[in-house]
């Protein structure tokens, strides 16, 4: 994928990718954003990825190790811990190409999805999306993959226990807990038969 | 009385109103049906039922020294009994959420079928509520990450109150979409069954529009089917009245937030 040279604004190590597509999103950058990984430097791996944006949303993403592209290619450099983020901005008609390839895609929300497991961001972002761009956060291979991900999914699920159960004694709601919420022991992580 | 059911979501704007008053005319053909906007702070069923303007709402219900009887607030439409809430915050402020169980205990005793519209947060005892005085809660998703995420979040609120999942509805389907392998994959997760797959339909918003359900403005509608199909898969179950009674009255403590 070819990527005009953009203006180097920025190079610095943060501890999760969250705050980079948030500053993204508030300057309204439009350029991109090369992501570097620190861990997996440490495991001996090289591992980068670029996500392009117009106006701070972003619009391509791209695994320059594996040549990967789209949402595959996301994932490829979504690796957990401190990343370096080198933030460059490029002129939006010198992007208007490379945008165009359709493979590269993703829809708006998903690097704050995939790269920093932030949903809130996620919204944020797909609200402050045109009309258009906003449609493609249905892009139904992404919710098949959501689904897919029966970890993911049981850890939404144990964070949402853990918070009803704690709200309820807020509330004073405690009594009405079934039984095996109010006993936390039961509660195995997995169980889905309910 | 039968059973109550919330109509849930997590997440505003997937149609939980529209569900609530699809499903409820349904059921209404096979069973004595009583409807009540329990989503106090963000009430919209109203519009939604053409009760604008309606004296006595909830919210009378709801506050310390009433003098509406439960029964002033409760509407004979479209062949349901319909409970609107008000929408002013005043009213929603002065409003002891905890009267909920008593309000839905007196209804209870009197219908077969009761449905709780819920409101989308998880935020405050008030919105909780109706999950927690509800046996089964139906679930409405929008195919998409935030919605289905939600959706096991209202679940796992609703589970912990021992309150089960009846099942979950599809709404807003696109026709590019297939949600079969949605559908299939979120089974595995969510409780029940998928009770039907919706599509994006005009006839929705026009009937919200002329205040009308969507069974009454558009009974013909691909909409309006896949509502009486979710509805006709939703297994009603037979419940001792006195039972529910009884729960709903040990159910919360009734305390101010
Ligand atoms: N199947 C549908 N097709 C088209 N519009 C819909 C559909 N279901 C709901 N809507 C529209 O979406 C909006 C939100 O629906 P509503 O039932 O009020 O959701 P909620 O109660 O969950 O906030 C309304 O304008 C409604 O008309
Ligand atoms: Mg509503």
């Amino acid at each position: 994928m070819r990527i005009p040279r953009g203006e180097l604004r920025r190079s610095r190590v943060v501890d999760d990718a969250a705050a980079v597509l948030r500053a993204v999103l508030d300057e309204e950058l439009t350029g991109y954003v090369v992501f570097e990984p620190q861990d997996a430097l440490l495991l001996g791996e090289t591992t980068s990825g670029v996500v392009t944006f117009e106006d701070g949303i972003p619009v391509l993403a791209y695994d320059t190790e594996r040549e990967v592209g789209g949402r595959d290619g996301l994932e490829g450099f979504a690796v957990t811990g401190p990343t370096r983020a080198a933030v460059h901005a490029v002129d939006a008609a010198a992007l208007a190409d490379a945008h165009e390839v359709e493979a590269f895609r993703i829809p708006p929300g998903e690097p704050a999805r995939v790269l920093a497991g932030d949903e809130r961001l996620a919204e944020r972002t797909v609200d402050a999306a045109p009309a258009a761009r906003r449609e493609e956060g249905r892009d139904q291979s992404a919710v098949e993959a959501f689904l897919a991900d029966a970890d993911a999914i049981e850890e939404i699920r144990s964070e949402a226990r853990e918070e009803a159960r704690a709200r309820a004694s807020e509330w004073g709601l405690d009594d009405v807990l079934a039984d095996d919420a109010r006993d936390s022991a039961a509660i195995e992580p997995g169980t889905d038969s309910r | 009385m039968v059973e109550a059911f919330a109509v849930a979501s997590g997440k505003g704007g997937t149609g939980k109103t529209t569900s609530t008053l699809a499903l409820g005319m349904a059921l209404a053909e096979d069973y004595d049906v009583t409807v009540i906007d329990a989503d106090t702070g963000m009430a919209n069923l109203l519009f939604h039922a053409g009760l604008d303007d309606a004296d006595v709402t909830l919210h009378d219900l709801l506050v310390d020294e009433r003098d509406a009887a439960v029964s002033d607030a409760v509407y004979e439409r479209f062949g349901m009994s319909v409970v609107p809430c008000g929408t002013s915050l005043a009213a929603f402020e002065a409003a002891d959420p905890g009267r909920l169980r008593d309000v839905v205990a007196e209804l209870a005793a009197d219908t077969d079928v009761l449905l709780l519209d819920s409101p989308a947060a998880l935020g405050s005892k008030s919105a909780v509520l109706p999950v927690v005085l509800a046996d089964r809660i139906v679930v409405v998703l929008q195919p998409t990450v935030p919605s289905l995420s939600d959706g096991l979040k209202v679940q796992e609120y609703a589970h912990s109150y021992g309150t089960d999942t009846a099942g979950v509805v599809f709404n807003r389907v696109r026709p590019d979409e297939n949600v079969d392998k949605i559908a299939e994959q979120a089974g595995r997760y969510f409780g029940g069954q998928t009770l039907a797959s919706v599509p994006e339909s005009d006839a929705v918003r026009a009937a919200r529009r002329e205040g009308k359900p969507l069974l009454a403005h558009a009974p013909e509608d691909p909409a309006a089917d896949a509502f009486r199909e979710a509805a006709a898969r939703l297994d009603v179950r037979d419940g001792d009245g006195r039972d529910v009674a009884e729960r709903f009255k040990s159910a919360v403590v009734p305390e101010r937030i």
